[in-house]
């Protein structure tokens, strides 16, 4: 497609343009070296320079709570809901837009899961590029994510005195004529983008002691390995790893009835595979008991199980787990540890 | 023919009743599905015929034991409402202490005519068939055991940390906040109530039943707290948990 120019002074004018179209969400700061991504009706709102989200942009794709099905028993309806909101996702880091590609690779698998591709097609995704890293636990370089793959409408990335905008769908057109402030970028321009990417060369390097090929040759060899005891003592099973991964999608249904003991709902919410009853089954059977077992198939939903059913590592690099993690388990740490341990 | 209700009160503030005479709409709905025949706090009718007793306050002196028991005897369902009847509650800070000194420096001269007994959450008394909890209790949690109780079918609540539900309202950890948070060993189910508005933790829910040891430890070290402050924060809530081996009496 193509790449058109925004000086940086018409950004304000910009998001309040896009917030004429639809409603707007964009990285904004929650405090403590946090930020979230929230509604916003003005750039001056937003946190251009972030570090991942508390939660990804996920949040929109898949709600933490999303009714399914509404019931009537004495009538024996069961009507299926789809609740969706059009949205204008603003600044969504390569990292996250790695980890929607991953959700739209496993919901548009078979069985198609309508809610979330009904939903997909009501919001509008522009991309932010990282000219440097957030932090330290970031480790998009190695999975490949530091720099754009697609999964956008429209894509900024920073330069001196504008953002250098890649359009990328019609979708992104309808934006750029609406919108009105984008201008056709000079050959200075792409060279300038060109530039940044040299630079990215140069600072982006692999995180963890181990190949982007040969990580998952690595977890092949890792299930009976001495580091998930590490990880098993260490755990407290808070499923904060999970809940805010991009790629995590696992959820749990729930039947609520109404007080009226007639009418209800079907209404899937976010499961953690961290958790004690995750596994548990009928007669109190637990399938992974330990924290370990628990860590380590997370760790095989990243880069092993994922590998072999769609081709693609499901750690975006991100960095969010390790971030949040109350007991310092690290991402790099676990990984750098399990290659240390197959040289012996 | 409405199952009746009779709420009974024990050692505690009264808050829990009141967060059912503060329900709102919700109230008129259960009213059509219930009868409340004893309600001290509300009503001033009572009855000693009733099919769901259920009970607020923690059980503190042997007259407590008797009347607990009889009550057991003649509801069908026993509902523990609240933290003082499900885990102790602050009530329970009086275990940390001998019983003649706390009760000395409570009522002084009056001591003699306060005989007390360390303080039990309900089930530690009689069985109990639901746990409604929280200080005060959650009101999204009570419609759901009542409705459960009312189907005849069990209620649990979620066996995972508060951090799960907080983390999914996307709160600034109270960690990243240098505050000190009992989430990470408190039973959810209440939606990170207090955290959503901006307090902490207090653990008023009881602990998974699972809590990670050395994973705690590593973590009170990460952000360099001291482990009594956090056992006494637990206490606040949960020191009868220590009684917990004493199984329940029939």
């Amino acid at each position: 497609m193509r790449y058109l120019l925004l000086k940086k002074e018409n950004f304000n004018d910009f998001i309040s343009a896009l917030a004429q179209i639809e409603k707007v969400v964009a990285p904004v700061a929650a405090g403590y070296k946090n930020f979230s991504f929230r509604e916003v009706k003005s750039g001056k709102e937003i946190s251009v320079k972030y570090i991942p989200t508390i939660l990804p942009p996920k949040k929109y794709f898949m709600p933490q709570k999303e009714k399914l099905i509404e019931f009537n028993k004495a009538e024996s309806l069961f009507d299926a809901v789809l609740e969706y909101e059009k949205m204008i996702i603003f600044g969504v880091h390569t990292c996250d837009l790695a980890g929607i590609q991953c959700l739209d690779m496993v919901f548009s698998d078979k069985p198609k899961d309508a809610n979330y591709l009904g939903r997909k097609n009501k919001l509008i995704i522009i991309g932010l590029e990282c000219n440097d890293y957030c932090d330290e636990y970031a480790s998009c370089k190695v999975v490949d994510n530091h720099i754009p793959n697609g999964g956008y409408d429209l894509f900024f990335t920073e330069l001196n005195d504008s953002f250098i905008v890649h359009v990328n769908t019609g979708l992104g057109e309808e934006i750029v004529e609406k919108t009105r402030l984008l201008v056709p970028a000079e050959q200075k321009h792409l060279n300038e983008l060109e530039d940044v990417r040299a630079r990215k060369r140069e600072i982006f390097k692999d995180e963890v002691n181990v190949k982007h090929a040969e990580l998952a040759g690595l977890f092949d060899k890792a299930f009976d390995s001495k580091v998930w005891d590490d990880l098993d003592k260490r755990c407290v099973a808070c499923g904060n790893c999970t809940n805010v991964c991009p790629t995590c999608y696992c959820f749990d249904i729930l039947d609520n009835i109404n007080l009226d003991f007639n009418t209800g709902d079907r209404t899937r919410g976010w499961d953690s595979c961290q958790t004690e009853p995750f596994a548990k089954v009928a007669g109190g059977e637990n399938f992974r008991k330990t924290r370990g077992a628990r860590q380590r198939h997370r760790y095989f939903r990243k880069f092993k199980y994922p590998v072999e059913r769609y081709s693609r590592y499901f750690c975006t690099g991100c960095g969010r787990c390790t971030r949040t993690c109350m007991a310092k388990i690290s991402l790099k740490e676990t990984i750098n540890a399990l290659a240390a341990e197959q040289k012996k | 023919m409405k199952p009746k209700v009779a709420f009974f009160d024990f050692t505690c503030c009264e808050g829990c009743q009141l967060q059912m005479a503060n329900f709102g709409e919700t109230l008129l709905e259960i009213l059509k599905l219930v009868d409340v025949v004893t309600f001290r706090e509300v009503m001033s009718e009572r009855s000693e015929d009733y099919d769901i007793a259920i009970i607020e306050g923690s059980i503190t002196t042997e007259h407590d034991v008797e009347r607990i028991k009889k009550i057991r005897e003649k509801a069908k369902v026993v509902i523990a409402y609240g933290s003082c009847a499900t885990i102790g509650g602050i009530n329970g800070m009086k275990n940390k202490f001998p019983l003649d000194e706390i009760k000395e420096y409570v009522y002084k001269d009056g001591a003699k005519y306060f005989p007390t007994i360390l303080t039990r959450p309900v089930h530690q008394v009689v069985k109990v068939d639901y746990f409604i909890n929280c200080c005060p209790v959650y009101p999204p949690e009570i419609v759901k055991v009542l409705k459960a109780a009312l189907q005849g079918i069990p209620y649990e609540a979620p066996d995972y940390a508060v951090c799960v539900e907080c983390k999914l309202n996307e709160n600034v950890c109270m960690y990243d906040k240098g505050i000190t948070c009992l989430g990470p060993v408190t039973k959810a189910g209440c939606n990170s109530w207090c955290i959503n508005n901006g307090n902490i933790c207090y653990g008023c829910r009881g602990m998974v039943s699972n809590p990670a040891k050395t994973g705690q430890m590593d973590i009170l070290e990460k952000y360099k707290i001291p482990l009594d402050w956090v056992v006494n924060k637990v206490d606040m809530y949960n020191k009868p948990r220590e009684l917990e081996e004493e199984k329940p009496k029939k």
